[in-house]
């Protein structure tokens, strides 16, 4: 043992505890409480050896952190309280104090229902939708975030073209995967998907399951992603060329109840055994698929018969496969982007123009490909609408409830003078608004599941309110606790704040124009409802604009589909589907007019410079498409028909513009392989989104490619007509349901997202502005009440009724006046910034702003006129009896 | 009119009766060591203190700071005593329990069972 130290200099307590008692302990009694400590150490010490003795040291010292030792001022003995008996302990928060502060709270609810009312209804109004948009965007946010490796995972794409035609692309050549995993040491994995195109209607025995979503993958899906195999070999997914794998969903619609590994699928005469089941793609995933065959399947079919020697390791010719790369942690994102170029030009020279950039996996849902804003611009202007419209319902409380604190400032002076603190007083207020919005919120989850249907078919979401995720209790809180507290400290303070001498001689304001917050307050309500009309104005008219725009082409009363088999005999069903009565006209084309998807930058023109790129959009029609449409020719012939047409071009406005070809007709142009040229230039139509500006197109004559056809009926008998198109279908497709699609549905499915969004807009803003009105109105009856006596004497002496109107009214005009000029600029320049993402948008007009000025003041005018008439028109001697 | 006396809790009764026992000398090591001693309980430093503090309060004791010492690392202690009132009280809760003793019809005669 150690010789003993009495000084305790031998065996110090540990520096560190000491330090912390410093830190939290009051400063006069650190020296007791310390000398304590350390003579105690050594007495330990003695006792129980050095080690243990620290450990106990530890131990007092944290006993300490305890409020008897932190109160920062001496305290001063309380005799008297000891002598009269009074527990000095007690706190503000104890349990008699705190029944009452409910009592009170739930009678001034009662007392006062007409308030209580407008209060409740605003908030819950407010909360249940507030939630709604809030789920919205929180489904949104979580797209694509499920996987694993989610921030390691990213879609490989490429720049290409040159100039104004210089565009992304979301897929890639299928080799660049193979290279990149071999050569490029950061990407640890990849997988490729692409749609199948080969093999149609599986059939098992005889059940046909028609439209499933086919598409061919690399068996690396199945890990690289979080879509495990829940039946099959997760090593091997594909056992061979000939296996699939089916969504739990799709295997129930085929097998029903059986175990489906194992059986066997049929499409066009090859048998597929499946091979694994996977779990049903989430909704917020944006891969969605039902069924996937081995990607070496889709090389094996196309790769076989090829004589250009193109294989599937060198054909870096054809970009259509979505590739996505899982990269390490700590790969730099564009030295791969460089790396997969140089290896693109190694094998192909000549794409000089071509450029690759990874997108991360979880931006892919909300971002473009090229990174620009996408969804995300909707997301944030609905988070932003979310949070205004439980701004204004905060509002409302806050305004309500500051505005009648004169009726209450009687009750706070009471509870000053008897002994109510400051802090008990905050307390009591924080109670009420607590009351109040808990019942709020259960009549707001009330409502939510009320609204959930209607709301997920206006927004096309699938949002259960489900309480077991923990997701909806995030947003439920937040937003509700978010809430609570914005609307209940203002008002607590302020009436807390009271000063009782004044109070109780009836010294508190009680005219709304002495109360500078309450007016800004409701200053911004009403710049909020005024901007929020004014994008639903803007908003429709920018959708009306866009489905009313001369297109260039007329697809009023068309179907189309492709033909399959039936193409070889195009021309006896179109001479017999003309006989039909209710046809207008009968054509065919390469693809859909209304959306046309191929493109390509392998063309030539005379005057075309080094290295220039530009892409086209090539369809393949028949001699009368352009009259069929009601196309413009701006210059040059039509297509005749004749054998020499297969070297003859008509060309679109835009391509012989950026092509730069002065007097086009007659000179040369060589699209793929075909050396020819250009008869004819037609005037622009809209063959893509009002979002894209119309891009270079040029028709060419190939009978053999064009594989779809446009029937145009008169608009009368347009079923018998399509029940004619399915008999002729049925005699050379057989096996086969006909899937035609009217070109206005398809335009219309174009503009989805915008319809949705501008439907909920609309309904959003609408909310917004009601429960702004219905805090005015609020306001606007308090005003009324409390001046009852002043209106009556007014009357009394001669005032006539429109005067006190006018008198009542004045006060919130000349606010929402305010809030409309506040709420202008505003409106005008996000307005521009939603516009400026369409190619083709209406002019901001300033009439909008003025019909939602006028609009936004005579909502407020009814509202507040309401109570002002009421009471002007009332009778003097009743309100003046009352006192 | 009876007045309602202060609540003592057992612990600050422990407490207030051993710093009148050691009558000037009571500070929180020699207390916590003596309670330990006298009632075999565990008790810890802080909860001494903060008994000492309620006490104080509540006006039951006052102190004044003593001698340092060399163990103390050259600290004064806080030295207690009771007050008058302290005194009182426990004169009255002593009172209370004699009372109610007397009153017990076979005080110390245990149970007897058939």
């Amino acid at each position: 043992m150690k010789p003993r130290n009495v000084g305790g200099a031998a065996f110090r307590p540990p520096r560190l505890a000491d330090r912390l008692l410093k830190l939290f302990c009051a400063p006069h009694r650190l020296e007791e409480v310390q000398g304590d400590l350390h003579e105690e150490f050594a007495y330990q010490v003695e006792r129980i050896g050095e080690r243990r003795a620290r450990w106990s040291y530890w131990r007092d010292v944290l006993g300490f952190i305890k409020p008897f030792a932190m109160k920062r001022t001496p305290s001063v003995p309380l005799r008297l309280a000891g002598r009269f008996g009074v527990d000095s302990s007690s706190s503000f928060l104890n349990s008699y104090m705190l029944r009452n502060y409910f009592r009170t709270a739930w009678r001034n609810l009662v007392k006062n229902q007409f308030y209580s009312v407008i209060n409740i209804t605003g908030l819950t109004a407010g909360l249940a939708v507030g939630i709604l948009i809030l789920l919205w965007v929180q489904d949104e946010l979580s797209f694509d975030r499920f996987h694993a490796k989610v921030s390691n995972i990213y879609r490989l794409e490429n720049w290409a073209g040159t100039g104004s035609s210089r565009q992304i692309w979301a897929n890639t050549v299928a080799p660049i995967a193979e290279f990149g995993k071999k050569e490029v040491p950061e990407v640890k994995d990849a997988v490729r998907m692409t749609g199948n195109g080969y093999f149609t209607l599986f059939k098992y025995k005889d059940k046909v399951v028609n439209k499933e979503k086919t598409a061919f993958t690399d068996p690396s899906f199945f890990s690289v992603f979080d879509f495990p195999l829940i039946q099959g070999n997760p090593a091997k997914p594909f056992p061979d060329e000939h296996s699939v794998v089916l969504t739990e969903t799709t295997a129930k619609r085929y097998f029903g109840d059986e175990n489906p590994l194992g059986k066997i699928l049929m499409a066009n005469n090859v048998s597929f055994k499946v091979s694994g089941v996977i779990k049903d793609f989430p909704k917020n995933s944006s891969i969605q698929n039902d069924m996937f065959m081995p990607i070496s399947l889709l090389f094996t079919t196309m790769y076989q018969d090829r004589t250009d020697g193109r294989n599937r390791d060198n054909d870096f010719h054809q970009f259509s496969y979505e590739t996505y790369l899982l990269l390490e942690p700590s790969a730099s994102v564009s030295s791969v982007a460089t790396k997969l170029r140089n290896i693109h030009l190694r094998n192909k020279p000549d794409d000089t123009d071509l450029t690759y950039l990874l997108q991360p996996l979880s931006d892919m849902h909300l971002y473009r490909a090229d990174g620009t804003n996408g969804g995300i611009e909707t997301v944030r202007m609905f988070s932003i609408i979310a949070l205004l419209i439980l701004a204004i319902a905060c509002i409302n409380y806050v305004n309500l409830s500051t505005a009648r604190s004169l009726l209450r400032s009687k009750e706070v002076s009471m509870r000053k003078v008897v002994g109510a603190t400051k802090g008990q007083l905050f307390v009591q207020f924080i109670i009420e608004t607590a009351l109040l919005f808990s019942l709020a919120t259960v009549l707001a989850i009330g409502l939510l599941y009320l609204l959930l249907p209607t709301y997920n078919q206006l927004s096309g979401k699938e949002i259960v309110l489900d309480f077991t995720n923990y997701h909806i209790w995030q947003v439920i809180g937040l937003a509700i606790s978010g809430t609570l507290i914005a609307s209940s400290i203002y008002p607590a303070l302020l009436l807390s704040s009271l000063e009782p001498l004044k109070a109780l001689k009836g010294k508190v304001s009680s005219r709304l124009s002495e109360a500078t917050f309450r007016k800004i307050l409701v200053v911004t309500q009403f710049a909020v409802s005024v901007i929020l009309m004014v994008g639903t104005f803007i908003i429709s008219n920018q959708l009306q604009y866009i489905r009313s725009k001369e297109l260039g082409y007329d697809k009023t009363h068309v179907f189309a589909f492709s033909m399959r088999d039936m193409s070889p005999h195009y021309d006896a069903v179109k001479a017999e589907l003309l006989q039909q009565p209710g046809v207008a006209g009968v054509t065919r084309a390469s693809s859909n007019i209304v959306r046309i998807g191929e493109q390509t930058g392998n063309n030539e023109w005379d005057g075309k410079e080094q290295g220039e790129t530009m892409m086209v959009r090539p369809v393949a029609v028949d001699k009368d498409f352009i009259p069929f449409f009601k196309m413009k020719l701006e210059q040059g012939v039509n297509f005749t028909g004749a054998v020499a047409d297969s070297l003859h071009f008509i060309l679109n406005e835009t391509a012989v513009k950026t092509a730069r070809i002065k007097n086009p007709i007659g000179k040369r142009f060589k699209l793929r392989n075909h050396d020819g040229t250009i008869i004819g230039v037609v005037k622009d139509f809209h063959f893509a989104s009002m979002r894209q500006k119309i891009e270079p197109a040029i028709f060419y004559y190939e009978p053999n490619q064009m594989r779809a056809i446009y029937i145009k009926t008169t608009g009368q008998n347009a079923e018998q007509v399509i029940a004619a198109a399915e008999r002729s279908w049925k005699q050379y497709n057989p096996d086969y349901p006909l899937d035609y699609a009217f070109l206005d549905d398809v335009f219309n499915n174009l503009y989805k997202s915008e319809q949705k969004t501008g439907t909920l807009f609309n309904v959003f803003a609408t909310i917004a502005i009601l429960i702004s009105c219905l805090g005015l109105f609020g306001l606007a009856t308090y005003t009324a009440q409390v001046r009852t006596r002043e209106i009556g004497v007014r009357k009394v002496l001669g005032a006539s009724v429109t005067g006190i109107i006018q008198l009542l009214a004045k006060d919130f005009i000349k606010l929402v006046i305010i809030a409309i000029f506040i709420a202008v600029p505003i409106a005008w320049y996000s307005m521009n910034q939603w516009l400026s993402d369409f190619a083709y948008r209406i002019d901001v007009q300033w009439w909008v702003f003025v019909l939602a000025g006028l609009l936004a003041l005579s909502v407020a005018l009814l509202t507040v006129s309401f109570q002002s008439i009421k009471a002007a028109l009332m009778n003097p001697v009743k309100s003046l009896r009352s006192e | 009119m009876a007045m309602k006396r202060s609540y003592l809790g057992e612990f600050e009764e422990i407490v207030l009766l051993t710093v009148a026992v050691m009558e000037g000398q009571a500070y929180g090591v020699a207390l916590t060591h003596e309670i330990i001693e006298q009632t075999g309980r565990s008790v810890r430093l802080n909860q001494i203190h903060a008994a000492l503090q309620r006490l104080e309060d509540k006006g039951m004791v006052k102190s004044e700071m003593g001698e340092p010492t060399a163990e103390r690392g050259g600290r004064r202690k806080r030295l207690f005593t009771v007050t008058a009132y302290g005194r009182r009280t426990l004169q009255e809760i002593q009172d209370v329990r004699v009372n109610l003793w007397t009153r017990m019809p076979d005080p110390f005669n245990p149970a007897i069972s058939l």
